[in-house]
């Protein structure tokens, strides 16, 4: 995988609050294309408040995050072309058709009605959602969904693809699909991150990991091929309190 | 548009706005023809004064009026969802994801809100056109009557979409906006009752606003009135969904 030196993405000591106590404390971080950034951490670690400053939908109480180059508070446009996101739960209109649902998520993110037909078929392809094209969204399997979110994120071919557990709801098969289809995405000098809290997803997805506890960053490194150790890292990290 | 495209798409998807439409058309349809009934009856009357009213003020300009009347209970049902509806349903973040401005949402869904309510007015005003084919209305005082109700119900839909923008609870958001609608029509007969005129209250009501206007009289206050509250309303909308990314 080629990796330039601008970063695609930049945390600069972001924090935030949230009711009423720190989830997120002067995290910096920097992904670039090509990376397969894996955001660790357990349930409240901060990772998915991360997730929501980096994609814009939340803003930090300090510091900044660039796109690009691009300071997101100066630039919030920025994100239109470059960020796909999909959150936890895939935030879909159940009132629309799979086809609408991606048609809108593409008009959103900017895209013309040409290129919006233009971007549907390969999506839909690539995600094995044809058959479902014409299906109410409010009719889908929780599977499904995610595929659809999915797509959505996918559909004006970000640069950067912000992922929060996407593995949720899928089966075996459809998660080894996914797998695939996260290494074509950075393979075509993108980048993607993900967040979960399961060890063994990052490790079998990713190049580098992040890892976050109590809204601090502890540990950012490149996954080598001693997964064990990684292991003993997190473990180490996640079992520590407060006052450590 | 981008935002007015997909909330078009999403409100005619839902069987709301078409029960809405159905029922209110139904309702001043009949209210139409008992109109029509009475003018027809009165003709021989009107036909021996001098100075006697038209068609238009006898039955486009009361229908008009009930179209205005409508507007308080339809515009927040009609808006309840747009923000409020969002908010539940967790989808608003992706809206700020794609990078959109809180006021870019705002007015994307105002539009339609406000497109659904006047195209409930052209077909209500088309109704006494078709009736009187042939008949020469007084266009002046039907433009000024119709600009009237349409910068109402641009009001009331501004307002429907701020409420929906203070709460997660569509329904909430309904009672809200309805309470605020009620009160900005009724304030001026509230005053009066207490023998108050031409004071500030009575200015800032409403239906004094949409009075004149329903009576051909197209003043730059009344227009002024009614472009400044709906501002004020989406400035509010605006505001309160620009905080749900710095306090969420």
């Amino acid at each position: 995988m080629s990796e330039s030196q601008t970063p695609i993405l930049e945390l600069r000591a972001v924090s935030r609050r949230r009711g009423g106590r720190p989830a997120v404390r002067e995290v910096s971080l920097a992904v670039r294309r090509g990376e397969v950034l894996g955001l660790l951490g357990v349930n409240g670690a901060g990772k998915s408040t991360t997730l929501s400053m980096m994609v814009g939908a939340l803003a930090p109480d300090t510091g900044s995050v660039w796109l690009d180059g691009l300071d997101l508070a100066e630039h919030p446009q920025a994100l239109r072309s470059r960020v796909g996101w999909l959150p936890e739960r895939a935030p879909l209109y159940d009132e629309l058709t799979v086809i609408e649902q991606l048609d809108a998520a593409a008009s959103l993110h900017g895209l013309r009605a040409g290129a919006r037909r233009a971007a549907r078929e390969p999506v839909l392809e690539r995600l094995q959602l044809g058959d479902l094209r014409q299906r109410l969204v409010g009719h889908l399997s929780q599977g499904q969904r995610q595929r659809v979110g999915l797509a959505c994120a996918l559909i004006h071919a970000p640069a950067l693809l912000v992922l929060d557990e996407p593995c949720n709801g899928l089966d075996p098969v459809q998660v080894v699909a996914w797998r695939r289809l996260v290494a074509e995405f950075a393979a075509e000098d993108r980048a993607v991150i993900v967040s979960t809290h399961v060890l063994a997803e990052v490790a079998a997805s990713c190049n580098r990991v992040a890892i976050l506890h109590q809204g601090t960053l502890r540990h950012d490194a490149r996954i080598g091929a001693d997964v064990a150790a990684l292991e003993q890292r997190f473990f180490t990290i996640a079992t520590q309190t407060e006052s450590a | 548009m981008s935002i007015a495209r997909l909330q078009a798409r999403r409100l005619f998807a839902s069987a709301l706005p078409w029960v809405l439409a159905a029922l209110s058309l139904a309702w001043l349809a009949w209210r139409f023809l008992l109109a029509m009934d009475q003018f027809l009856q009165a003709q021989d009357k009107l036909a021996a004064l001098p100075d006697a009213p038209g068609f238009t003020d006898l039955v486009t300009v009361p229908l008009l009026a009930q179209v205005a009347e409508l507007g308080i209970v339809l515009a927040p049902l009609i808006g309840m969802s747009m923000l409020a509806g969002e908010r539940r349903a967790g989808t608003l973040p992706l809206l700020f994801a794609a990078g959109i401005a809180p006021w870019r949402i705002v007015v994307g869904k105002f539009l339609v809100a406000w497109g659904w309510l006047l195209a409930l007015l052209l077909v209500v005003v088309s109704m006494p056109l078709l009736a009187a084919w042939g008949v020469a209305p007084d266009w002046g005082k039907l433009a000024a009557a119709v600009l009237g109700v349409a910068l109402f119900l641009g009001v009331l839909a501004a307002i429907a979409l701020a409420a929906s923008a203070c709460v997660s609870h569509p329904a909430l958001a309904a009672a809200i906006a309805l309470a605020v609608s009620v009160g900005l029509w009724a304030l001026n007969a509230g005053v009066r009752a207490n023998g108050v005129t031409g004071g500030l209250l009575n200015y800032l009501a409403a239906s004094s606003h949409l009075q004149a206007l329903l009576k051909g009289w197209i003043g730059s206050v009344d227009v002024a009135y009614f472009v400044l509250l709906t501002a004020l309303a989406l400035a509010l909308a605006s505001q309160r969904l620009g905080a749900d990314r710095v306090r969420c």
